[in-house]
């Protein structure tokens, strides 16, 4: 597989918590990368600089074999997912889509017409005209990622996107993540704290621990192998845990039918 | 530390903020010399003073606050109807300049006054009295504003579970309330505490031979031009204004806000309700009283001889250039609210929006004229400007307007901006839109709201004001509420009443239009949530 990303040495000196040390690991192409680890792991900080928003310290950053690791955001080809939407209360639905098009000179009529495309294809074309605080969560973030989409970027960043949802939306959510990928071939880099999250769309997992990785590997490879205690503690032991509590009832289900 | 363009706007702005507010200070503070402290502090005036000073202020800080919290507890605890209406009229008198206050108790209660006559009594409204009075009039409105706030946050639930504990009302409030209030309660006690000892329209008007240390500076500065002495003067009313500030600055209620707070549910009362009532009642009669005694003044022919309907007082006053007057004050006063609120948007940006180490003595910087009372902000402006070209301008009142009354709309404003997604910058960063785009596309239209209350707040201030600019106009370029004591010298009430009049005519005005466009905005963003 190709390799999209290659993350080489990553280091971010913080006082407080977030730092960053030593990371390096790649991203291949189209694939689905969840990074997975407790809040204050240096997961964020990640994500921030892949995209730009902070320059790391030390090391480098390569995409499609091109050091990024001081290009300017926009110039990188990239979206970002942030957890509290950071949409712009004062447009339109439609006009939060379309407002970078529009600004990057595309004609008035090509800019609508793309932002419409992804509205409908967000399921919210009946709501193009409604400001932001007039839908529920789920539906901000889907105009977030309609936004994203319509720079047309090959890599997408998530930075935990459901946190603030509930259980239902989330889960409608990440399939039509997965559903976007397929259809748009982008590589998405996907954090989270949530274990289930993680293992029910990811192609790889990268798990952190205190600023470093402690293993980065398919969710099969993972389970099977954990690489250290850590992993085995904060991933199996309690994905484990969730199933087993739920399970038995399933089971009793299942005998009543 | 790296040089960014962001730096470099902080600095400026520091920089700015430190020459309009510091530098003139200081150099006050290098005026005084040992003959003026010793002038000061062996006359036995100056003690009279500081004593009628402390002594009028505690008085009427107590009843000031006792007055506010039945004001808010009654709009905010009580089921009483025309909450909203009351709100309303309960600020009027922060509207008009305080020495106006003093002036209406003086028609009201004076040797000649109307309700003097009506009782047929003698007067003894000049002195502590109503000087006290006057002062609680000038004060209440802003402390009822400031407890509003702080009862309007405060959260139900623990009071829902002293209910199902079964803990007595009482109890309730010793426990609860008091723990609650007492912090925020400090700031108010000393900002009402600042508001009053600083001010000289009250006791000036009112006073009589009862003079306060303000008086005395307004007296010694603005009469005899003596500003050594003014200066000694001014730096101990430094001293309670730059108290509570350091106060405020260390007691900040962290996080209070942040809680989830569940709001207070009513039960019916009617007997709470009555009181309620019965509080609000009282104030608003007196507030509409002194209102009422402008109007007798101004639109009686000759009060009390001849009491027929007449706009000749009007044509009086502005035969007297009150018109050119009342002009030059409004056009101050949209200047300072331009100016002001650009300023003090550009400046919260930096602080709220731009989080980095520098920013937090900018945000320091830009509260500090919060600790300089106007009158000591004016003495320190007219030492340092007075020989030059700007002195007897418009220029060096707007200035001088902005410094004073910077504080407010800048808190405004950084907390409006602080409460915004942090995320809105970076997305622009990311979409390829730059800053300065996502300010005029974004950040600006959110915070439209507050602009305007800003701009109201630089633009109501301005056109009551009568502290800072008393030592900095000249007989061209005087604002109109310094007119009032110009008439009352002259003992010509009748002109001081229009005065008064046109100045809360104009400042409810501007308040009308900043609330009716708010409540236009605000049913329009409910309108398309149905659409």
């Amino acid at each position: 597989m190709n390799k999209k990303l290659e993350i080489k040495n990553l280091t971010k000196e913080f006082d407080g918590k977030g730092a960053v040390h030593d990371v390096s690991f790649d991203v291949y192409d189209g694939e689905f990368l969840s990074i997975l680890g407790p809040s204050g792991c240096g997961k964020t900080t990640i994500l921030r600089m892949l995209i730009g928003l902070i320059s790391p310290t030390s090391g480098t950053i390569y995409k499609d074999g091109e050091e990024i690791t001081h290009v300017a955001p926009s110039a990188r080809g990239m979206g970002i997912v942030f957890q509290n939407y950071a949409l712009f209360e004062n447009m339109t639905v439609l006009g939060n889509v379309e407002y970078a098009l529009k600004i990057k000179k595309e004609t008035k009529a090509t800019a609508r017409e793309t932002a419409l495309r992804l509205i409908e294809q967000m399921g919210l074309l009946e709501h193009k005209d409604k400001k932001p605080y007039h839908l529920s969560g789920g539906q901000q973030q889907r105009v977030a990622i309609a936004r994203t989409l319509a720079l047309n970027p090959d890599i997408i960043l998530f930075d935990e996107p459901m946190s603030a949802l509930d259980v239902d939306t989330r889960l409608a959510l990440r399939k039509e993540l997965k559903e976007l990928q397929a259809e748009y071939k982008t590589t998405m880099i996907y954090i989270t704290h949530d274990q289930e999250e993680a293992f029910s769309m990811s192609d790889r997992i990268m798990v952190m621990d205190n600023s470093v990785i402690s293993q980065i590997g398919t969710p099969e490879e993972i389970v099977t192998a954990p690489a250290n205690d850590y992993v085995r503690r904060f991933v199996v032991d309690n994905l484990r845990m969730k199933v087993e509590s739920i399970a038995k009832y399933v089971e009793m289900g299942n005998e009543n039918h | 530390m790296k040089i960014t363009k962001s730096l470099v706007g902080r600095i400026s702005i520091f920089v700015i903020l430190f020459a309009i507010i510091i530098v003139p200070l200081v150099r006050m503070l290098f005026y005084i010399d040992g003959a003026a402290l010793k002038s000061v502090f062996t006359s036995d005036g100056f003690y009279t003073a500081l004593l009628n000073s402390i002594t009028s202020t505690l008085v009427a800080t107590v009843i000031s606050l006792v007055v506010a919290y039945a004001l808010a507890w009654s709009i905010h605890r009580t089921n009483m109807r025309f909450k909203a209406i009351l709100s309303i009229v309960l600020v009027f008198p922060m509207l008009i300049p305080s020495i106006s206050h003093g002036m209406g108790l003086v028609i009201l209660f004076g040797n000649n006054g109307i309700i003097t006559r009506l009782f047929d009594a003698s007067s003894s409204i000049y002195g502590f009295g109503g000087v006290v009075l006057g002062s609680v009039i000038y004060s209440f409105p802003v402390a009822f504003l400031m407890i509003s706030d702080i009862l309007k946050y405060e959260d139900y639930s623990p009071y829902e579970a002293a209910n199902v504990l079964g803990i007595s009302k009482p109890r309730q409030f010793g426990a609860i309330t008091l723990p609650y209030l007492r912090k925020p309660l400090i700031s108010v006690v000393f900002a009402t505490f600042t508001m009053i000892v600083t001010d000289y329209g009250v006791p000036l008007s009112v006073g009589g031979q009862f003079k306060t240390l303000p008086v005395i500076l307004y007296e010694e500065a603005v009469g005899q031009l003596n500003y050594s002495v003014g200066s000694v003067i001014g730096l101990v009313l430094l001293v309670p204004a730059v108290g509570a500030f350091l106060f405020d600055l260390l007691n900040q209620d962290k996080g209070n806000s942040a809680y989830v707070t569940k709001p207070f549910r009513l039960e019916e009362n009617k007997k709470r309700d009555i009181i309620g009532y019965v509080v609000c009642t009282i104030v608003v009669l007196f507030t509409l009283l002194v209102l009422v005694s402008f109007c007798v003044q101004a639109f009686a022919k000759r009060y009390p001889s001849d009491m027929s309907f007449t706009f000749d007082n009007f044509a009086k006053t502005f035969k007297r250039d009150g018109g050119s007057f009342l002009l030059n004050s409004m056009l101050m006063a949209l200047l300072t609210s331009a100016v002001g609120t650009a300023f003090a948007f550009i400046t919260a940006y930096f602080t709220a929006r731009m989080k980095t180490k520098t920013s937090r003595f900018l945000h320091l910087m830009s509260i500090v004229s919060l600790a300089v009372p106007g009158l000591v902000l004016g003495l320190s402006y007219v030492i340092i400007f007075k020989s030059t070209f700007v002195y007897g301008t418009l220029v060096i009142l707007i200035m001088v307007n902005v410094v004073h009354f910077f504080a407010s709309p800048y808190l405004m404003m950084y907390n409006a901006l602080g409460k915004m997604n942090e995320n809105l910058e970076s997305v622009g960063h990311i979409l390829g839109v730059n800053r300065l785009r996502i300010i005029k596309d974004v950040i600006i239209p959110q915070s439209k709201y507050t602009l305007l209350e800003m701009f109201s707040y630089f633009f109501v201030n301005s056109m009551m004001t009568i502290s800072a600019v008393s030592f900095l106009a000249t007989p061209d370029n005087k604002p109109l509420a310094l007119l009032i004591n110009q008439f009352e010298t002259y003992n010509m009430m009748e002109c001081a009443a229009v005065v008064a009049i046109l100045i809360f005519a104009v400042n409810v005005t501007v308040k009308g239009i900043v609330g009716a466009i708010k409540k236009h905005g605000e049913k329009k963003d409910v309108k398309s949530k149905t659409v």
